[in-house]
């Protein structure tokens, strides 16, 4: 009977943390876009009109990273496609410029996409030219009533500007402003100055729409956004747990030090992503044994997102290593930011040991270079000169990329660090 | 389809036969009835000819009128009747036939703009024309070498043909030399296709000699057998899968190549042997692999039908393989494979050659096409949108009549006198450039429909929808012949068709749209593109589109800005009156604007750009704002003040500020950070470590929770990645020096709280 009963909240946490971690995770589609109806609106007229009388369009949807530009394309591809007329009319070319890299890569890929008749298989014929000339053709002999609408989508628009000539832009927004086969071209980008990178004849043809997506969400809707997020869809099986957990992400969302964490993450970020990701790291922390997220885990979760990767690095470095740090702190207070060498970071070193050092005794100056060597490689020290090649390794001029604070907070919490080390790390001048 | 087989030099000779005689008018030319070409096919009046054009493949066709010569013996002309091949009418018309055309078909030419006489040493051989009554079905592909006519073509239709066009021929027939046995009627098959072939190989005419009989035979004999052999290994797959009829056994052991003299020593048979001519002609027999044996003098009265012919063809074409390969049979068979595709001639444009899977390369380019037809507008708003694309064509184009005249001018005197010439046409994007030419072009080709100036060709490259510049040759070439060759081939071909005179020649109107494109280092596809314009025989006119005014004097060397010439048009940016008159013609008495609205609109356009595509998406943007602003799509009024205001709006207002007022609140903090610390610096550039510093100072002013510098870093990225700073290399880490994309006064204002 117990272990009945363990084994079904185990099958419920699991199918907990399944549907909450497809949320985050996934990227599953909200059943409505939040804070975005104009924008949602404004978008699905254009590309209904697309697909339903033909008309040619083009579009930028600009916002920062994060901020919901392909959540929002895709609600609107999902509601444009349940339309019965649109449903079998429309093709959608998905591209994006991180992965075709050149109008090359992208042609093929268009084509492949529309499976044209030059395409066998998952192949595409014919050179470059070949290509771009059958495409063009293609949408040619297209007309507003007759031929299927096509949706060409660019993720990451600003990278195609920067293709040879801009061919292909130029030959879509073209096509898009002429009497052609019907097209929208929608791109997605994050950078406010895109159209400042097109060329004039590309921008010319260009619509000149903008959708921005720039969330000015209050923090009371981001916390009821993170209350939607967490909280289990209306179709869960067991409705007692449902109301159980649910009740629980109220008064969670209600608790002092969550909406702490929360606010300090809202004012570093509005982005949704970065909000899943801690909210995900929160729900980790949930199973059986523990069958509700605590505030506790919010505030353990928060801090994993927040830690400084390079205070991180600096808890394990050796004792020699972390002196070599303050020595190059010294100097680079001494020396006002100038940059220094291994020599002078050396020598500073040796006068620690000659007269305040009781616990360290002498390295032997190959073991320090290999010290000063391993902090190259972690990149907290950045060689400034570019071509190393000339210099001898001990005179490279060297800066170092960790702040004070840094330093500091580092030597804190680090083991067991000798006194006198931290005494000299404190002290004005080496 | 892309060929690269080696042109083979075949010289022919064209000699008269017959007797000549004087002409009944008093002019003192000479007209003969004969006239020998290649010494063995024999081409009267009344005959089909096929005379060498542009495409080697496809040679003109034409019914042979009359030949006759000048006083001196120098010329040797023709009268013809042209006919026409339907890759010859113009792309446009195509459509007009109404039905997919038959492979073989050709068209009885009834316009006027083509020369009918023609050099008769342009003429390649005969061909077999058959008409077809008009509602009888073509014949079985079976008879591929046979052309059919059944429709004419007078420049603007095709009509049905009349059949006494066709039938004169046969009474008018003068008597027939002994030689002429082997009328059209009675071409075999192997033979046309040998004339095809010998089009194909064909020399330009300047390289082509007149030769006598008697010199050079061995000179000859060795371009001949090499082209002999060629063609014997292309043909090789037809012949096998034949029943072959040996009837002489053939001992040779040495390939012919080697020995010409002494191979001529071997006739077929014995009593022709011995005069040298004959041997010659015989010779050209087993070149052509026809039975041209017959007509070799003494045994002219044996008619053979046509499947003796073709049998003894057949055997022709064994004996000579035997001859030319014997020792390299088991090399050729190696290759064979490879050789029967790449060589067997498959005539383009053939209904059996398309879209199967494995030739990608035949595929028709479309769009699937949609379920549902699209639908109509349906209220004057959406009406008024559809109007306002900038696809739509507009009724008529206004505000560039002048340019407009210009350029008809331009094109018209060009074409009536054909000549050539270049235009230089630069202008702002979204001035009309390219709408005016294309409404030039719809107009003269209206008067050429109307007969009021000759027919011409028109065809657009643009330097954008190419990878290359190089590439243009190749667009040229296809739109006007539609070969697929490569660049330079093309590049070859485009020269000789403009360099030679050539007959039944119409001007080509060519568009260059987005010039500047085209540049390359050397400038070449510049150059050519403007040098044969020049040429006497090329009849091109080259319309030139560039944004820059410029263009000639700063990126064309001397000798190519010295061909485009000086004839040059500029267009000016839209004035707002212009683009009011823009928009109200478009529209069309279709109300829906205010005329306020219009107003500010094309003012504000005007006064940014002047460029026609903003104004109409502005105005486009408009009638949705209207629509959506309405309570129900049906009752939305005019488009107001108000809506146009919006969209101006959305259209030309910065995002920047918006941008800053809904960035986080660190993200705000680091701006301030970053105007900080330039006031204190002096400089407009700082290390984001200078700048954490001032933004840890300001954040513990507002009392806020100083961030760690990972998490100071990646606020930092985000607003690089906006675009409101501009930073280095994140690799830098905390040295990468961060610079404001944005005035400091407007983040200031945008930073300031706003009072609501």
């Amino acid at each position: 009977m117990c272990t009945l009963s363990r084994q079904r909240k185990g099958s419920i946490h699991e199918l907990v943390q399944m549907i909450l971690r497809e949320r985050f995770c996934h990227q599953r589609l909200p059943e409505k876009p939040v804070g975005m109806e104009s924008q949602h609106k404004h978008l699905l007229e254009l590309l209904r009109r697309t697909a339903v009388h033909g008309e040619s369009n083009s579009v930028l949807i600009v916002g920062p990273r994060g901020s919901g530009k392909t959540m929002l394309l895709n609600c609107v591809l999902r509601e444009l496609l349940e339309v019965k007329d649109v449903n079998k009319n429309v093709l959608p070319v998905h591209l994006n410029g991180l992965l075709q890299t050149d109008d090359r890569i992208a042609l093929k890929e268009i084509t492949r996409q529309l499976n044209l008749e030059n395409v066998v298989g998952d192949k595409v014929f014919g050179s470059f030219a070949e290509n771009l000339a059958f495409l063009l053709e293609a949408l040619k002999k297209g007309d507003r009533s007759s031929s299927r609408p096509v949706l060409f989508i660019l993720d990451e628009f600003d990278l195609f500007a920067h293709h040879k000539n801009q061919t292909l832009l130029y030959n879509l927004l073209d096509v898009s402003q002429s009497a052609q086969a019907p097209v929208a071209v929608i791109g997605l980008t994050c950078r406010l100055d895109v159209l400042e990178l097109l060329e004039k004849r590309v921008k010319s043809r260009f619509s000149h729409r903008q959708i921005h997506l720039l969330s000015s969400l209050s923090f009371i809707q981001y916390l009821d956004n993170v209350r939607s997020q967490l909280s289990l869809p209306q179709d869960f099986p067991d409705t007692k747990f449902y109301d159980e957990w649910n009740d629980s992400i109220k008064t969670l969302c209600e608790d002092q030090l969550v909406v702490d964490v929360l606010q300090s993450h809202y004012n570093s970020s509005k982005d949704f992503r970065s909000l899943q990701l801690l909210l995900m790291l929160a729900l980790s922390r949930v199973s059986a044994s523990k069958p509700a997220i605590k505030p506790t885990d919010l505030l353990e979760a928060s801090r994993v997102c927040m830690v400084d990767s390079k205070a991180n690095i600096l808890h394990g470095l050796s004792i020699l290593e972390l002196c070599l740090i303050i020595a190059m702190k010294h100097l680079n207070d001494i020396y006002e930011g100038e940059p220094f060498n291994f020599q002078m970071v050396h020598n500073e070193f040796k006068k620690f040991l000659q007269r305040k050092s009781h616990s360290i005794h002498n390295f032997d100056k190959p073991v320090v270079i290999k010290a000063f060597e391993h902090l190259q490689q972690l990149e907290l020290i950045k060689s400034m000169d570019s071509s190393t090649a000339k210099i001898q390794k001990e005179y490279q001029l060297m800066k170092l990329l960790l702040d004070h604070s840094q330093i500091m907070e580092a030597l804190q919490k680090y083991p067991q660090c000798p006194t006198d080390v931290k005494q000299w790390a404190m002290s004005a001048f080496g | 389809m892309v060929r690269y087989f080696t042109r083979l030099r075949v010289r022919r000779i064209y000699k008269w036969g017959g007797r000549p005689y004087i002409f009944d008018r008093k002019l003192k030319s000479y007209g003969f009835d004969v006239e020998g070409q290649e010494a063995v096919t024999t081409v009267t009046p009344g005959q089909y000819i096929l005379i060498e054009g542009n495409d080697d493949e496809y040679p003109f066709v034409a019914k042979l009128l009359k030949l006759f010569g000048d006083e001196s013996h120098k010329q040797k002309k023709a009268l013809v009747q042209w006919f026409l091949r339907l890759s010859e009418v113009p792309q446009n018309k195509k459509l007009l036939l109404g039905r997919s055309p038959h492979p073989q078909e050709i068209f009885y030419y009834l316009g006027r703009a083509c020369d009918d006489e023609i050099n008769a040493e342009s003429i390649l051989g005969t061909v077999h024309v058959q008409h077809v009554p008009e509602d009888t079905p073509f014949p079985e592909p079976g008879t591929k070498d046979t052309l059919y006519v059944k429709l004419s073509w007078d420049t603007k239709a095709f009509n049905v043909l009349d059949p006494v066009l066709m039938q004169d021929t046969s009474a008018s027939t003068p008597p027939k030399p002994a030689e002429s046995i082997h009328s059209a009627s009675k071409l075999s098959a192997s033979k046309i296709l040998s004339a095809k072939r010998r089009g194909s190989a064909a020399d330009t005419p300047g390289v082509r000699k007149k030769l006598q009989l008697s010199i050079g035979a061995s000179e000859c004999l060795y371009l001949r057998i090499r082209n002999y052999r060629a063609a014997a290994m292309k043909r090789r797959p037809i012949v096998r899968k034949r029943p072959i009829v040996r009837k002489r056994p053939i001992v040779r052991k040495r390939p012919w190549r080697g020995r010409p003299e002494e191979e001529i020593a071997r006739p077929p048979s014995g009593p022709h042997t011995k005069r040298p001519a004959r041997r010659y002609v015989w010779l050209w027999n087993l070149l052509d692999n026809t039975q041209e044996l017959i007509s070799d003098g003494d045994d002219d009265c044996f008619v053979p039908s046509k499947k003796e012919l073709q049998s003894s063809s057949n055997e022709e074409k064994t004996d000579s393989e035997e001859e030319t390969d014997s020792e390299e049979e088991t090399v050729v068979k190696k290759t064979r494979g490879r050789n029967c595709k790449t060589s067997v001639r498959t005539p383009h444009k053939t209904p059996s050659k398309k879209v199967t899977p494995s030739t990608p390369r035949c595929a028709t380019p479309c769009i699937p096409s949609r379920t549902v037809p699209a639908r109509q507008p349906g209220n004057i708003l959406e009406e008024a949108r559809a109007r306002l694309h900038v696809s739509s064509v507009p009724e008529s184009l206004p505000c560039r009549e002048q340019e407009f005249q210009d350029i008809y001018n331009f094109v018209e005197s060009k074409v009536m006198d054909g000549t050539g010439g270049c235009m230089y046409i630069s202008g702002v994007p979204g001035t009309g450039k390219t709408a005016t030419i294309h409404e030039v072009i719809r107009c003269l080709q209206h008067a050429s429909d109307m007969d009021e100036i000759p027919t011409f060709r028109f065809i657009e490259i643009n330097g954008m929808k190419m990878t290359d510049p190089h590439q243009a040759y190749v667009q040229i070439l296809q739109k006007l012949t539609d070969q697929k060759v490569t660049a330079d081939h093309a590049a070859a071909l485009l020269e000789k068709r403009f360099s030679n005179p050539a007959p039944k020649k119409e001007t080509t109107v060519l568009l260059v749209d987005e010039l500047d494109l085209l540049w390359t280092r050397k400038q070449n596809v510049m150059y050519n593109l403007f040098d044969w314009p020049t040429r006497r025989h090329a009849r091109l006119v080259v319309l030139t589109i560039a944004n820059t005014m410029d263009l000639p004097e700063r990126i064309m060397i001397n000798r190519v800005a010295s061909r485009l010439g000086l004839t040059r048009m500029s267009f000016q940016p839209y004035s707002f009156k212009q683009l009011q008159q823009i928009i109200t013609s478009r529209l069309n008495k279709v109300k829906a604007f205010e005329e306020d609205a219009l107003q500010l609109v094309s003012r504000k356009v005007a006064a940014l750009s002047g460029d026609a595509r903003r104004c109409l998406d502005i105005c486009r943007r408009a009638t949705e704002i209207c629509e959506h602003s309405a309570s129900h799509p049906s009752s939305a009024g005019l488009v107001k003040m108000s809506h146009v205001m919006e969209a101006l709006d959305e259209m030309f207002s910065s995002s920047y500020i918006t941008a800053i007022r809904c960035a986080s609140l660190q993200e705000q903090l680091f701006l301030r950070a970053v105007i900080a610390e330039f006031r204190r610096l002096g400089l407009e550039e700082a290390t984001f470590q200078q700048v954490f510093v001032q933004h840890r100072t300001l954040s513990r002013v507002e009392g806020l929770q100083p961030i760690s510098l990972s998490e100071g870093l990646a606020v930092c990225q985000r607003l690089g990645a906006c675009r409101l700073l501009l930073l280095e290399a994140s690799r830098l880490d905390m040295l990468q020096r961060v610079r404001l994309n944005v005035s400091q006064d407007d983040v200031l204002y945008a930073l300031k709280p706003v009072r609501d």
